[in-house]
């Protein structure tokens, strides 16, 4: 058996499916169960293909995993060893648990993709229906060549934008209660994954301590039991992991602060001229913080100092990619440690700074070019027009201005030229000759057709043109054939060609044929079809010559 | 553009003026010619700097004789570096029109930490230390030691600067705290000291308040300015505040305990000095007895501790015969220190006068009113005969020394407040004494003699006419102008109910009220959910912030105000303030939208200008009172009420009106600008609270604003932001809040403007 090469990560003896009693194994990439005393996999998936599990509630009799497919479709298995099946279940649950993120995303993707793809074109969509839902190719092969342009395009905008945190999630790890005493967290790849872009810190420490210390799940109950995910972060408890992580947020805090701020105008620290000396001043003796707040105060201040972070740490998370190169240059300069150097940096910010605030743009006269204002009348026709492919000739507003003018100026100078127009009899009879029905358009049946036929029948004959085009880019790809493959593949777009004919092209031409004796719509079709048919014969019967 | 405002050629910069910008200036030049003083309030961002500048600026010319200088204080450095980049386009612009090459000196004065040029020194960063470390290098006898031992450290800018430097003026330009620092480098002088001496004889200054209302400083640096200038206090709203706290003292035990070590200190410097030279003290002795105690006229860099008291209050006689040794001096000192020790061991709040306190020490401890008085005098003396560098050292005694001569001097005005412990735990004993000035007019009123003008100004100065009352004095012209606006670009509101019908208020019953909280929390997160970019929201002070952000953060309102924006608050720290106003700008700037929790007189509040999409929405929760326990506040709202009649409710309302009015206003920034002013307090819609706040901001509250719920609130505001996100081009601004020349020249605008400045 091929799976035996297989890592198998886990097995659990004793699980019915289907009524029948097997064992279950977990491998690194798909999950499989045989009937007892067989040794081949009755059912088998891969984890990319399981878009979720389900279990069955506690109390319930029956201990009960179900898989569900991207498909729709769904396994259930019934642990039934009677000592361990619940233990069993939750083993086989948690592996899943930790397995089925890794696939999913690029399952997930895949899907999303080709979802979006069908979505965004109708026309493949169509094809789609008319080739793989009616089965004429299978969904592998129509994607096959479809993904390939697909993926570089992808990797050509892989640089795909980041989405920000919310503020605000650690408000939505909204705690439930289960009913006895006990709180229940849901948390799910995204929260989590906004809790390691936020907090470094946790990621690391999560890095150190899952999974040889702890589970992922006892990681979680320990963080939201920590003073670090509580508002009273004062009291820390040496045995907490988290209390580390509150002495780094600290120091981030700390050490953003001395950096200071790189705007003057918002610089608090040197607002002030001349600070009044210690002792003098009326409003001073108000203000003395007394050291001896009580415990309360306290940690209402930490609140505050943490919303600052929070939000702090939101913000750069949002912006970290971006900045990057900018926060290094900024951090070379200052590793430079003195201080005449980020003097040196700072003038052109203040100047900038200044003059933007000190600037009345509306008491000055608007200079700079003058543009031409867009007059919108549908505007959504602009936001989704069509776009040029090769619009790399800009014109600027001024030459528009300037051609306008200059044509302005040539319709004020226009003189028709009278003297070179043909005679209003020779005009009449070349507009009566060129009418359909005249001398020179009695052969065009041709105009008529979208006369006769009447609409959905021509957009049968377009899906069926779409289709039988498709085929035949497949068909046609193969030349040269140069490879084994693309030797099996000729023939079996032959057989796909037949096919098309027998289920899809046949039945319209009789249809049309029932209704509409005289046109033949569909010679043409048959002509492509033929010629691949040639072409094939053609290349048969010299490989048969070569052979021989 | 050129105006010509009644008779005088004014070169204003720009190619369209603001109406309120001419009747501005047309008030001011009224008030120049009358060679009076002024009170002037005009909205923020209506180019009140440029307006002043310009029409000083051609005033100055057209009549040099008249007026020789101009004098501008503002409160930050920010502010004093706008001002000189507005002063800097505008001599561009009068070079250009004129073809004149700009003979004009401006320049920027500030502190040593944002002069110095030292690489040593300027890396110390604090004010104290780096003036402290300045002293210990350049100071006269320093450098004469100098002489004999070349290998003491030496501050090569000012040498070279004292070489040099001081024959060669600066030339004409405009200089920047940069510019200077630039010039400095480039010389090789130091610009501290450049700019003291080319104050002098430039023909515009730009600095801080505390240059002229603080006579510790104002003594040493702008005593020889002439009077023949124009001095604007620009950011006036709190003026009174600033000259208060130039003349206040607080002793702790704490101030106390140094001293003793300063003393001590002082008798063992006098010991050695003795042994070893003994004559420098009997030369000391000698001048005293003469008088001469400026006759060694100090060189400037020596001169480190001016005289806490009023130039006209300084006595110019000689030290009384019982100070004038050195240790019969130190013995009064210590006299005095324990003097004051016993007073701070009282058990309960003691308050008294300042002739009350002479009677008792004289009582006590035999201490004459004359030798106090020449208190800080005689110790300044004593500092430099016993050559002490670095005087941050001695701030303690130099305190104690400053009391003892303020308390001596001035019988009327002040007030001294021992309090034994704060109120708030009156179980730790924290003795306190306060010797606190209750007549903002005793520290302004030399200004207002000595200069020829002097015009106060602000965005927001309302009611006007109390602000000639308690500073004392006659203003020739008092005006309030109000924003022409073509869209009405700010949007008050008051919030008096929540959606549940409580009544929103900050007022002491209500404070911890749960229902009041919570709907405060409610328009706060409707608001998130409906206002674009920015949000500021000001609470009345530090502690009722930290109260209201905790209980919202149990209610969850704080997660769900998350879902919109982020969030960012003010704390005590001034650092981190920045950060969070940083990133605060950070996340308007990049879409996200932010919340900036702060709190009204803090810092923020003062100095920060949330322009445009940093700010479209101002919430005020509750009116900013200032905290009424306070005895000092108490002391002050007396002497008010007996001085200049003025009620104690007046003044509060007064007070936390100016602070309310200073934050909303902190949002609007122009005509292009806009922005919603939410006052969420039932109280706001009184007539005395309404009626206080700048006419700009009165003129806009309709009476169907006036107690409006959480829910109307927002609909008005969706109505009004969707209203603002309109386009709004010049086009449409032209010929109502913004002319041309040809415009304003017109008969009818004219009548139109010279009816608009509001005569209080």
């Amino acid at each position: 058996m091929a799976s035996l090469s297989e890592e198998v990560l886990l097995v659990l003896k004793k699980v019915r499916q289907r009524k029948q009693d097997g064992t279950l194994y977990l491998m690194a990439e798909r999950i499989a169960w045989g009937p007892e005393g067989k040794d081949r996999f009755t059912v088998s998936h891969l984890y990319s293909d399981i878009r979720c599990q389900k279990i069955s509630p506690d109390g319930k009799a029956k201990i009960q995993l179900q898989l569900v497919l991207h498909t729709g479709e769904s396994s259930t298995f019934h642990f039934s060893n009677d000592s361990s099946a619940l233990t069993d279940r939750e083993a086989a649950k948690d592996l899943l648990q930790q397995l089925l993120p890794k696939f999913k995303k690029k399952a997930n993707k895949e899907l999303e993709e080709k979802n979006r793809m069908l979505q965004e074109d109708p026309v493949l969509f169509q094809l789609y229906k008319d080739l793989v839902v009616s089965q004429v190719i299978s969904a592998e092969e129509f994607w096959a060549n479809r993904m390939s342009t697909t993926n570089t395009e992808n990797t050509l905008s892989d640089k795909k934008q980041d989405v920000g945190i919310s503020a605000a999630f650690l408000a939505d790890i909204r705690p439930q209660t289960d009913g006895c005493n006990g709180l229940r967290y849901n948390l799910t790849p995204d929260i989590i994954e906004s809790i390691f872009r936020t907090y470094p810190a946790v990621q690391q420490k999560y890095g150190e301590n899952v999974p040889h210390n702890l589970t992922e799940k006892e990681f979680w109950t320990r963080f939201f039991q920590s003073h670090y995910f509580h508002r009273d972060r004062i009291s820390t408890g040496v045995l907490d992991i988290f209390s580390e992580c509150a002495k780094q947020d600290e120091k981030g805090l700390k050490s953003m602060v001395v950096q200071g701020v790189k705007n003057p105008l918002v610089n608090l620290l040197s607002m002030e001229d001349k600070t009044i000396e210690e002792g003098y001043g009326f409003s001073a003796a108000a203000s003395t913080s007394n050291p001896n707040r009580t415990g309360k105060e306290n940690s209402n201040s930490a609140i505050i100092k943490r919303f600052n972070h929070h939000s702090a740490m939101i913000l750069a998370a949002g912006s970290r990619r971006g900045d990057a190169p900018n926060d290094q240059a900024s951090e070379t300069s200052s590793t430079d440690g003195n201080s005449r150097d980020s003097d040196l940096f700072q003038p052109p910010i203040k100047k900038v700074k200044l003059q933007e605030a000190i600037d009345y743009l509306d008491l000055q006269r608007e200079d700079g070019p003058k543009t031409v204002a867009l007059n919108l009348k549908k505007s959504d026709r602009y936001a989704h027009g069509p776009v040029p492919l090769e619009s790399q000739k800009y014109t600027t507003s001024q030459d528009i201005i300037n051609s306008i003018t200059c044509i302005r100026h040539e319709m004020a100078n226009y003189v028709p030229n009278l003297a070179q127009v043909l005679t209003s009899s020779a005009v009449s009879s070349a507009i009566a000759a060129l009418s359909p029905g005249g001398l020179l358009m009695q052969t065009g049946t041709q105009q008529a057709i979208n006369q006769m036929v009447p609409s959905e029948v021509q957009g049968e004959l377009k899906h069926l043109y779409i289709a039988a085009g498709e085929l035949l880019r497949h068909f046609w790809t193969c030349f040269p054939v140069n490879s084994p493959f693309l030797e099996e593949k000729v023939v079996k777009m032959r057989s796909n060609l037949e096919r098309f004919q027998m289920t899809k092209l046949r039945p319209f031409q009789e249809k049309v044929q029932r209704q509409y004796l005289s046109a033949n719509i569909t010679g043409h079709l048959e002509d492509m079809l033929q010629t691949a048919y040639n072409k094939l014969h053609a290349w048969q019967t010299r490989r048969m010559m070569r052979k021989i | 553009m050129k105006l010509n405002i009644e008779g005088l050629l004014v070169y204003f910069p720009y190619d369209y003026i603001y109406p309120e910008q001419y009747s501005y200036m047309l008030e001011l030049k009224r008030t120049l010619d009358a060679k009076g003083h002024g009170v002037l309030e005009m909205p923020s961002g209506t180019g009140k700097t440029i307006s002043l500048l310009s029409l000083i600026l051609a005033y100055q010319k057209a009549y040099p004789l008249e007026i020789t200088k101009l004098i501008y204080c503002s409160r930050t450095v920010p502010e004093i570096e706008k001002v000189v980049e507005e002063l800097r386009k505008l001599i561009e612009f009068h070079c250009k029109e004129t073809g004149e090459v700009n003979n004009f000196l401006a320049l920027a004065l500030s502190s040593r930490k944002n002069l110095c040029i030292h690489p040593e020194v300027s890396a110390l960063r604090i004010g104290k230390e780096v003036d402290g470390k300045c002293h210990t290098l350049t100071a006269s006898y320093i450098r004469a030691q100098r002489h004999s031992d070349p290998s003491l450290p030496s501050c090569r800018f000012y040498e070279e600067f004292d070489a040099i430097g001081r024959q060669i003026p600066l030339p004409p330009g405009v200089y920047n705290l940069d510019d200077l620092k630039e010039f400095g480098q480039k010389k090789g002088w130091c610009p501290y000291f450049l700019a003291r001496q080319a104050i002098l004889h430039a023909n515009i200054v730009v600095y801080s308040y505390h240059y002229l209302l603080d006579p510790k400083i104002a003594d040493l640096v702008s005593k020889e300015l002439t009077k023949k200038a124009v001095v604007v206090f620009d950011e006036a709203h709190n003026i009174d505040n600033v000259c208060i706290d130039s003349m206040s003292v607080n002793i702790t035990r704490r101030t106390l305990d140094r001293c003793t070590s300063n003393v001590e200190t002082l008798q063992t410097t006098i010991q050695r000095i003795k042994e070893t030279d003994a004559s420098k003290l009997k030369e000391e002795y000698r001048r005293l007895v003469e008088g001469l105690k400026e006759a060694n006229v100090a060189r400037v860099t020596d001169v480190f501790l001016g005289n806490p008291v009023l130039p006209a209050e300084v006595l110019q006689e000689a030290v009384p015969g019982s100070i004038r040794t050195a240790e019969h001096f130190v013995g009064f000192l210590k006299r005095f220190l324990e003097y004051l020790k016993s007073r701070l061991r009282v058990h309960h709040v003691v308050q008294e006068s300042a002739p009350q306190f002479l009677k008792d020490i004289f009582q006590k401890v035999c201490i004459d009113r004359k030798p106090l008085r020449f208190c800080a005098e005689r110790l300044r003396s004593l500092l430099r005969t016993l050559e002490i560098a670095d005087l941050t050292d001695f701030s303690a005694i130099t305190l104690i020394s400053n009391f003892a001569t303020l308390v001596s001097t001035y019988s009327q005005g002040f007030t001294i407040i021992i309090e034994p412990f704060e109120d708030r735990t009156p179980s730790i004993a924290n003795p306190v004494l306060h010797f606190s000035c209750m007549d903002p007019s005793i520290a302004i009123k030399p200004v207002f003699e000595r200069f020829q003008s002097v015009i106060i100004t602000s965005g927001t100065l309302s009611p006007l006419d109390i602000y000639p009352k308690i500073l004392d004095f006659r203003p020739v012209t008092v005006a309030s102008f109000t924003m022409t606006l073509a869209r009405t670009c700010l949007c008050p509101l008051i919030v008096g109910r929540g959606n549940d019908q409580v009544a929103l208020s900050s007022k002491f019953e209500t404070r911890e009220d749960f229902a009041v909280i919570r709907n405060y929390g409610n328009l706060l997160l409707d608001m998130s959910a409906v206002v674009p970019d920015g949000i500021v929201a000001f609470f009345t002070s530090y502690m009722y912030m930290e109260n209201i952000v905790a209980s919202w953060y149990e209610q969850g309102i704080l997660e769900n105000i998350q879902r919109n924006k982020l969030i960012f608050i003010e704390t005590p720290d001034a650092a981190e303030t920045s950060m969070a106003l940083e990133k605060y700008q950070e996340a308007c700037e990049n879409g996200r939208g932010a919340i900036l929790l702060s709190v009204a007189r803090g810092k923020v509040s003062e100095g920060i200008d949330f322009v445009h999409h940093f700010g479209r929405a101002v919430i005020m929760f509750g009116v900013p009172y200032v905290y009424t326990q306070s005895r000092i506040l108490k002391a002050r709202l007396e002497y008010l009420r007996d001085q200049f009649q003025i009620r104690e409710n007046d003044f509060l309302t007064f007070d936390a009106m100016r602070h309310a009015a200073q934050c909303v206003g902190r949002v609007i920034r122009g005509k292009t600008d806009y922005g919603l002013m939410i006052f969420a307090d039932k109280r706001y819609a009184r007539a005395d609270k309404r009626g206080k706040l700048p006419r700009w901001i009165q003129e806009h509250i309709s009476d169907g604003s006036l107690n409006l719920t959480v829910d109307e609130t927002v609909q008005l505001s969706k109505h009004f932001l969707r209203q603002m996100a309109q386009p709004f081009r010049q086009e449409d601004q032209l010929g109502l809040s913004l002319l041309t020349i040809e415009q304003l020249e017109s008969e009818e605008m004219l009548k139109k403007i010279s009816q608009m400045a509001h005569q209080a």
